[in-house]
């Protein structure tokens, strides 16, 4: 300011009013202006204007218009309770690892020394079934697979923390873990069919064989796996490893050493097959001269089996019919079944259908069949089944109680999650689907079986427990954000009543169950996340 | 919270009281909650801000000088956590002090001025203040909300003190403008229903 006597050609700038009314300027400098303010409306009149403008922000900013969430109302402890928590977790499932190893194989293998092997699909599936022995042929894939499903995770739960790491950083370590991959495990021959490809009698692959062609023919002899996608498919060669095929008509003439898993529209196998066979096709046929060594697991439209099995058959057929012979036990679940005269089943037969069994007189069964006619849908005109949903009701209560009391930071988090809809839904259904998918691979690669089993627990855990943050959200919406414990305990039992009333409606219910289940699992993620993120920072 | 209270809490905590740790978490926790939201552009920072800052709380309670308001040491703590935040997000800072002392300021209306004022709620003003650059919010969060001096500014933002005042008033320019454009839009979306 330079003081003269027309006080308008003085006015000091906006820096300097500023200063002045927030007690920044030396006596001097603030002396005169106060002169100047003295004698000049404008100037009085930008001052006044900015002061109201300090008051308007302060009150703008210091304005209470948000309360601080439910998960942070607690006040932080020191991060070993957080660890503590991954202890106890990672404790619980070294204890079910070792239960499973120590009680539950046991038991097993004594039930399967005793005659009642087999009886348990899941533990056919994966432990003594196809699914487990047959998948070394897709052990660079699957490998793959885990590896890209570990990073995905990885770098989601550490992106808040991407910026630390320096570029070089992240290349070395990237480096790192690409020398730390094992090598490829073999080569393969890759052909491409013009149109067709035949491998002829008396020449033999190597290594694995890959076909992609409109026809193939495997008369010679392939020491690896043979992989094909073809329309038409034979072969009478031997294939030393497993035959992995796609295609519409497949006929295998030829002796398998391994396992086979074929998906395609006809199948007729009439070969001798060492170890496993998996088949998803719309008929099959197995001749009376082929013989499966393991087990058959098969999904298919119309079956005819009359060769031999050595193992369990699993089947989902629509009509199946069974001339040939089965060593150990069958469970089939189809439209219909029959077993001709010259059909043998030695073990178990466990058979659901709606329509009875035709058994030829000459049949031979090692027990008599059990017999489940399912029943479409629920019957609404009995009173077992409503209180058959009050217990339901009444187990998830007390589950979701027994989460609110043990870890009510994390039902609120959870709870919070469920809010964020769409986040919510995306997520679930990616973990829904991909939990699963990394559990197998967990088990077949190195990551372990342990570690495979506790993901498969903990899925069906969560989408268990899904149900029970809808529910709570739903109780919110009906009932108001009250605080407390008494409040939230009767939002979520609102919450799982209209859940369960909704899951019985005819035809929807069974929507809405999936719906829950994918919100559910998303809000248990997001909350998942938000607890692990700042243990990574506090690690950082 | 009275001073002898406070006092009291403090050296309870300080002795590993967890009871005290809670109370005085309860007692301060919304606030710099609140603080953090206006400083950090999305919620799940400033929880996780909240957080953390409590946590260095603890840690360094020990060095906190009981002869000053433990408010003023409270906020200079999240301040330089918050700031901290932003800057590893930042390869270059949105405005160098070089910068600010150089930009010409245009000599407000004070009519344009109090309409601004009255024409805004509290709501609005903070939606706009998310759009500013972050050390032009920052300057205004810590005068405005966390009442904090100019040499408390100055060595948070590590700026000179002589240019916090010129800090503070460009930050008000930018988010008068930002408010105008909110303004604009608006009209211009009220225009465009109309036609």
């Amino acid at each position: 300011m330079s003081p003269s006597d027309d006080p308008s050609a003085s006015h000091f700038d906006e820096v300097t009013g500023l200063l002045y009314l927030e007690g920044q300027l030396d006596d001097d400098h603030a002396r005169e202006v106060a002169e100047h303010l003295a004698s000049c409306a404008a100037c009085s009149q930008l001052l006044r204007a900015l002061e109201k403008e300090s008051v308007w922000l302060r009150e703008s900013l210091t304005a209470d218009d948000e309360p601080i969430p439910a998960h942070l109302i607690a006040a932080p402890q020191r991060g070993a309770a957080h660890w503590g928590w991954i202890a106890a977790f990672g404790l619980c499932a070294g204890g079910l690892y070792t239960l499973w190893n120590g009680m539950v194989e046991p038991w097993l293998a004594q039930a399967s020394q005793a005659g009642f092997s087999q009886g348990n699909v899941l533990t056919m599936l994966f432990f003594t079934g196809a699914f487990w022995k047959g998948w070394d042929a897709m052990r660079s894939l699957t490998e793959f697979l885990a590896m890209a499903t570990l990073g995905t995770v990885a770098i989601w739960l550490l992106r808040k923390q991407w910026r630390r790491f320096t570029a070089i950083a992240f290349v070395m370590g990237a480096l790192a873990c690409a020398l730390a991959l094992p090598p490829a495990a073999s080569a393969a021959d890759i052909e491409h069919g013009d149109p067709s490809y035949t491998l002829p009698a008396g020449q033999e692959v190597k290594n694995d064989l890959i076909v992609v062609a409109d026809r193939t023919r495997i008369d010679g002899d392939v020491d690896g796996d043979l992989i094909v996608f073809s329309n038409t498919l034979t072969v009478n060669g031997h294939v030393k490893g497993d035959i992995l095929a796609f295609g519409s008509a497949v006929r295998v003439n030829g002796p398998v050493d391994g396992n086979i898993r074929i998906c395609s529209q006809a199948l007729t196998l009439d070969s001798n097959v060492a170890k496993n066979v998996m088949v998803w096709t719309g008929a099959l046929e197995l001749d009376e001269k082929s013989a499966i060594g393991g087990s058959l697991t098969m999904f298919s439209g119309a079956s005819e089996l009359n060769g031999k099995v050595a193992g369990d058959l699993l089947a989902y057929s629509g009509t199946l019919e069974i001339n040939g012979s089965l060593a150990r036990d069958a469970t089939i679940r189809g439209d219909r079944l029959v077993i001709g005269p010259t059909g043998e089943i030695q073990g178990q037969t466990k058979y659901t259908g709606r329509r009875q069994p035709e058994v030829a007189s000459g049949a031979k069964l090692g027990s008599p069949i059990q017999i489940t006619v399912p029943k479409r849908g629920p019957d609404y005109s009995r009173v077992g089944y409503y209180w058959h949903r009050v217990l339901f009701w009444g187990a998830s209560f007390l589950f979701g109680l027994m989460l609110l009391l043990l870890a009510p930071g994390f039902f609120a988090d959870a709870g919070q999650a469920a809010k964020r809809v769409g986040p919510a839904i995306g997520f679930g259904v990616l973990f829904l689907f991909a939990t699963p998918i990394a559990a197998v691979i967990a088990c077949i690669t190195i990551v372990g079986l342990g570690v495979g089993i506790t993901a498969f627990l903990l899925w069906g855990i969560a989408i268990y427990a899904a149900q029970v943050f809808v529910a709570s959200w739903l109780g919110e919406k009906l009932l108001g954000e009250g605080v407390g414990m008494g409040p939230a305990i009767g939002r979520l039992a609102l919450g799982l009543a209209i859940v369960r009333v909704l899951t019985m409606l005819p035809y929807a219910g069974q929507l809405v169950n999936f719906c829950v289940v994918v919100w559910g699992i998303g809000a248990i993620v997001l909350a998942l996340h938000r607890r692990v993120t700042p243990q990574l920072a506090a690690a950082a | 919270m009275n001073e002898a209270d406070l006092a009291q809490v403090l050296s309870q905590v300080r002795a590993g009281d967890a009871d005290a740790w809670g109370e005085l978490y309860r007692q301060y926790a919304p606030a710099i909650f609140r603080f953090c939201r206006r400083l950090l552009p999305a919620r799940e920072d400033a929880e996780d801000a909240t957080t953390e800052i409590f946590m260095k709380v603890r840690q360094k309670l020990g060095t906190y000088d009981s002869s000053r308001p433990f408010t003023a040491w409270l906020y200079k703590v999240a301040s330089n956590h918050c700031w901290d935040t932003l800057r590893r997000r930042r390869i270059r800072q949105d405005l160098e002090t070089g910068d600010v002392d150089a930009m010409p300021l245009e000599h407000p209306d004070p009519g344009q001025l109090e309409r601004l004022q009255n024409e805004h709620t509290s709501k609005e003003v903070r939606t706009g203040l998310a759009k500013l650059p972050d050390r032009a919010r920052a300057a205004l969060v810590l005068r405005y909300y966390a009442d904090m001096s100019y040499d408390e500014i100055a060595d948070t933002l590590g700026v000179r003190r002589a240019f916090v005042g010129v800090l503070l008033l460009r930050a008000r320019h930018q988010l008068r403008d930002a408010l105008g454009e909110t303004e604009a839009g608006l009209a211009a979306k009220s225009g465009g229903r109309k036609s």
